[in-house]
Formats: C-alpha cells, structure tokens, sequence
C-alpha cells in the first residue's frame, strides 16, 4: 500500500507487527487515531509506555505483579503449600476464573523446547526449586499444556525431584472429556485417554 | 469406491475434459506426451488433494492460464443408485489458496479430505521402492498404514516431533559442551511410548500383507520363485528403551538420534538374497506389483471399500505372460474401477476381449479425447 505520508506508512507499519493486525486493520486504527483530540492520542502513547516501563514480576511466582510481590502471593487467605505450575500468565488468568482455587502460582515462562532454543535454563525452574527448598510447599499441580513439550517439561522436573530427594507431591490436571459436550465430537486421542484413566462413580 | 465423471478445466494439457468412466476396467491409449499420465493425476488429485508427480499446484495449470479445476463425481461401488453421487472439486488459482469441496462445502482442512477416496497406484518410477533408499519403502508402508489408522498417523507424527526436539538438544548439548540426562530421558520415554506402537502397528500389516502378497506373486510369476517380504526393526532384538540407552554416547557424538524406528527397513528377498541385487527387472516389477495389489487388498478390507486401481505404463518390462496374469487378476471379483494406460491399445483389447470382461477404450490425443 501506498501513503501520500510517510508518518502515516510508519504508523501503519508500525501497528502491523502487532499480533492479529494485518495492513488494513493497521490504517483503519491509524486513521482513527488520526481523528481524536491530540490529548487522547497523548494519554494512549504514554499508557503504553508506562505499562511497558513499570511492569514487574512477582518475585516469587514470577507473575505479572505492579509491586515486588503479585496480589495473589500476598494474600493472606491463600494456601500457600498448594503451587499450580503454569506456562504464562494467560493460564494463571483462566485458572483464576473457575474461582475455585485457593492455591498460588508458579509462572515457568514456556516449556523446553530445544526447537526454538528454550532449555531449563531460560524457564523458572530454578527458582521453583528455590522456592520448594525453602520448604513451604507440599504440593506441585502440573498445570502444563497437554502437548509433548509440556509432557517433557513436567517429566523433567519431577525427574529432578526425585534427584534432589524433595518431597513433594507432584499432581497433574486431569485429561479427558470436556463438560458440556457430546462424546461423539470427542477425538480419539482424547477419549482414548479418558477410557484409559476412567474414574468410579461417585 | 468409484469415479463416475470426471471434468477437467485448464488441467495440464487438458484445456477442457467431460468424461463418464466405465464401473469396472477402462483403458486410456495414446502416444506419449498424449496425457495419459496427466488424466491419471487429476483421479489422484480428487482422492489426495494433490499431484502424484510434483509439489507445486501451479505447475499443474495449462500454459498461459491463471487457473485449473478438477471435479469429479464418486459413489460407494456397494451403492447402485447414481443418484447418491458425492461431488468433489478441487479448484487452485494463482496467488490463492487451493480450494477443495465436498458436495460444494468447502473443507476448512484440507487434510480432512485425505482418505475419503482410498487409491493405489502402480506406475514405472515404483522400481525406487526397490532400488532406492530404506526411506521409499517406509513412505510406501507408512502412508498406507496412515489411510486406515489415525492411531497411527497421530503417533508417527508425535515420534517425529519428538526425534527433531531431541536431536536439537543434543546440537544443543555438544555446542555449550554440557549433558543433562534428564532432559535426554524426557524425550527417550516420548520415543519409546510412541515408537513402540508404531513397532507393533507395523508388525500387524506385515502379517496381514504377506499372505495376499504371496497368494499375488505366485499368481504372477507362475509360482516358481521363492519371495519373501521381512519388516526389519532395530526392535526385533531389543527393547526401545536398551535401544536407546545402547546408542547414547554415539548419539552424543553424532549430534542426532542415530538408532531407533525412523530407520526401520522394509526387506524384500527373492530366493533368500536381496531382490535389489538378484531380481531381473521383470521379478521386481511382478514383486511390486504383488505388494501393491496387496495394499489395495488390505485397503478395501480395512476401509470397506473398493480402492480405485490405476496401472501406470505398467507394460513395460513385463512379459505377456505376466500381463494376462495380472488382468485376470484386476479384472475378477476381488477389484473394483481399474484404470489401464498404455501406448498399444491393440495389444491392451485383444487381450481384455479374450476375457470377456466389460471394459471401455478412451482414446487420448493431445489433452482431447478423440
């Protein structure tokens, strides 16, 4: 596409390498952003900036966290021997939405993936071992996506457990058929499994 | 299954093509360069969504066209009634996606589309099964595995993605001069869960291929030689998971997984040697040929129903002996739609009128049907 500006072809550029946002998606924002009082526009850069700038990480669960330590860590009401271990923050969000845990977190940054260059080392690992050394902690939920690199993943530091001889409890999160849904939509994969770690009837 | 109409638009050399096939055998003469090939290619471009000979769509466009159709009408042999015709097209423009419908509905995956219509194909370039690489003969018996078993597919799939992370780790480890043995053990209980499955999965088509492969070879060649047809696994003698644990330090050096069911072979034996190395052209061609109608055996067993048969220029380098062999054999009750191509359509009749059999003639020249 062509601009009779060159501010505008950079900001279409610009808007572009956001995730989901194509060339025209890119302008229509532009072009709208073009049209709103000058204060607003202000205000909208230096949000950005400031969240960019600012934001921390939780110390502990290494959360995303606007002081040392995240609100959840923090509070007093949670039981602070049950850690969930999750890939980022968008799965401490979804398991915050059932409101049915009392737990806290541990956020590892991803899964090993020597594809994309992602070892042990540049997740936090080391410091969930810190943490489980430091001897609060009873209890391990695997909350980790059901694909072969997070199953590596939770092989790993389990493994690494036993090494270090630390009791914990290492559990995973169920896998099976979803609620709500019909059983002849369910993949195979997945029924398999079900069919495979059937539970009794409660 | 069978191919009742077939319309081709800008296809190859087809500028256009309406053609109603015969349910049972048809045979399609021409010269060469007629497009015998190409009619072929457009049958299994409706049942895999692409060509057999080549990767890129665009280079199965006519010259100076921007586009090409291919649409063809199936339906269950089992089903007499025409009506119950399933329309598929596949339709690619360039510079756009390739479009594959269903009774108009168009697949948001394509992928899902592969194995509605089960087809073997036995064409010339076979003979690299023989002569080439263990990986011919694995891509031979793991696509025909992945038509019936999704298991399979799904495992095989889960094998490679795992053999591809461990051995960028292991480039990973000799690169930063480290080794940590329980991230190597996390893929190695990957690869063995996986790997075994696909170790007793291809023990099962073995024992269900050799004994229709047999029964076709003998036919074929007049039941004189001795053939055998092995699956020879790193597995055979050991577990997975000695497997693994034996090749460690090699591995290490090498920087890749060097032992495990990726290198599996598939052995063909005539007489108790290699079939590559003591096997006249015309034995390996009736050892494949009796492989392949084996495949189609197994498919139609397994899918329940018929594969579309097409035979490729396969009269070169047989004897006629064996060709009237092999056209009882395609013409009986066990097969169902064959297509025959070949450059002596004299030849080809005389030999079908001897066997009663119904069969159609489609004349070929220059992408026109004459």
């Amino acid at each position: 596409m062509e601009f009779p500006s060159k501010l505008i072809s950079d900001s279409v550029e610009v808007f572009s390498k956001l995730p989901g946002i194509g060339k025209k998606t890119a302008l229509r924002l532009v072009l709208h952003l073009l049209n709103q009082p000058i204060e607003d526009v202000r205000d909208f850069g230096q949000t950005i900036i400031r969240m960019r700038e600012s934001i921390k990480y939780c110390k502990k669960c290494h959360n995303i966290s606007d002081g040392e330590v995240c609100s959840i860590c923090s509070n007093r009401s949670r039981q602070k021997q049950l850690v969930c271990v999750v890939e980022t923050l968008r799965d401490v969000l979804a398991i915050e939405n059932t409101q049915n845990y009392r737990g806290i977190y541990h956020v590892l940054g991803g899964v090993i993936s020597p594809l994309e260059g992602v070892g042990p080392e540049k997740l936090q690992i080391s410091s969930l071992f810190e943490r489980i050394q430091s001897g609060e902690i009873t209890e391990l939920i695997m909350a980790l996506s059901p694909t072969m690199e997070g199953d590596t993943t939770v092989f790993y530091i389990n493994k690494k457990l036993q090494e270090e001889q630390l009791d914990v409890k290492v559990t995973m999160l169920a896998r099976g058929v979803s609620f709500g849904g019909e059983l002849q939509y369910v993949d195979e994969v997945t029924l398999s499994r079900a069919l495979a770690t059937r539970l009794p009837y409660e | 299954m069978r191919i009742e109409k077939l319309n081709l638009a800008n296809f190859k050399n087809y500028p256009e093509l309406m053609v109603d096939f015969n349910k049972g055998i048809n045979i399609i003469t021409g010269l060469n360069g007629a497009g015998k090939t190409n009619l072929l290619d457009a049958i299994y471009y409706l049942c895999f969504t692409k060509s057999y000979y080549q990767n890129s769509d665009s280079q199965n466009i006519l010259h100076e066209n921007n586009y090409f159709r291919v649409e063809g009408a199936f339906c269950k042999d089992t089903d007499p009634d025409a009506a119950q015709n399933t329309a598929i097209s596949v339709a690619f423009m360039k510079g756009k996606k390739k479009q594959v419908d269903k009774n108009k509905v168009v697949y948001d995956k394509i992928s899902d589309h592969i194995g509605f219509c089960p087809l073997v194909l036995i064409e010339p370039d076979d003979v690299q099964i023989i002569k080439g690489g263990s990986k011919e003969r694995r891509k031979l018996m793991d696509t025909a595995l992945s038509q019936v078993d999704r298991e399979y597919l799904l495992a095989y799939m889960k094998y490679e993605r795992t053999r591809s992370q461990r051995n960028a780790l292991l480039k990973q480890f000799a690169e930063r001069r480290t080794f940590d043995e329980n991230l190597i053990l996390g893929y190695d209980q990957q690869l063995i869960s996986s790997g075994n499955l696909i170790y007793e999965k291809r023990k099962t088509i073995l024992a269900a291929l050799n004994p229709i492969f047999l029964d076709f070879y003998e036919i074929l060649s007049g039941g004189k030689e001795k053939v055998e047809f092995h699956y020879n696994s790193v597995l055979n003698d050991l577990s997975f998971e000695e497997c693994l644990l034996k090749n460690r330090e090699k591995d290490r050096i090498m920087q890749r997984t060097t032992a495990g069911i990726h290198g599996d072979d598939w052995a063909f034996e005539i007489k108790d040697h290699p079939l590559k190395k003591l096997g006249s052209q015309g034995q390996q061609k009736s050892f494949l040929i009796a492989l392949k109608l084996a495949l189609h055996q197994y498919l139609k067993k397994e899918r329940n129903t018929n594969p579309l048969l097409l035979l490729d220029d396969i009269f070169d380098k047989l004897d006629v002996e064996r060709i009237e062999m092999l056209l009882k054999l395609v013409t009986g009750e066990d097969f169902g739609q064959v297509f025959i191509t070949d450059t002596d359509g004299e030849r080809l009749e005389s030999l079908l009128v001897n066997r009663k059999t119904d069969y159609q003639h489609f004349k070929i020249n220059s992408g026109k049907l004459l």
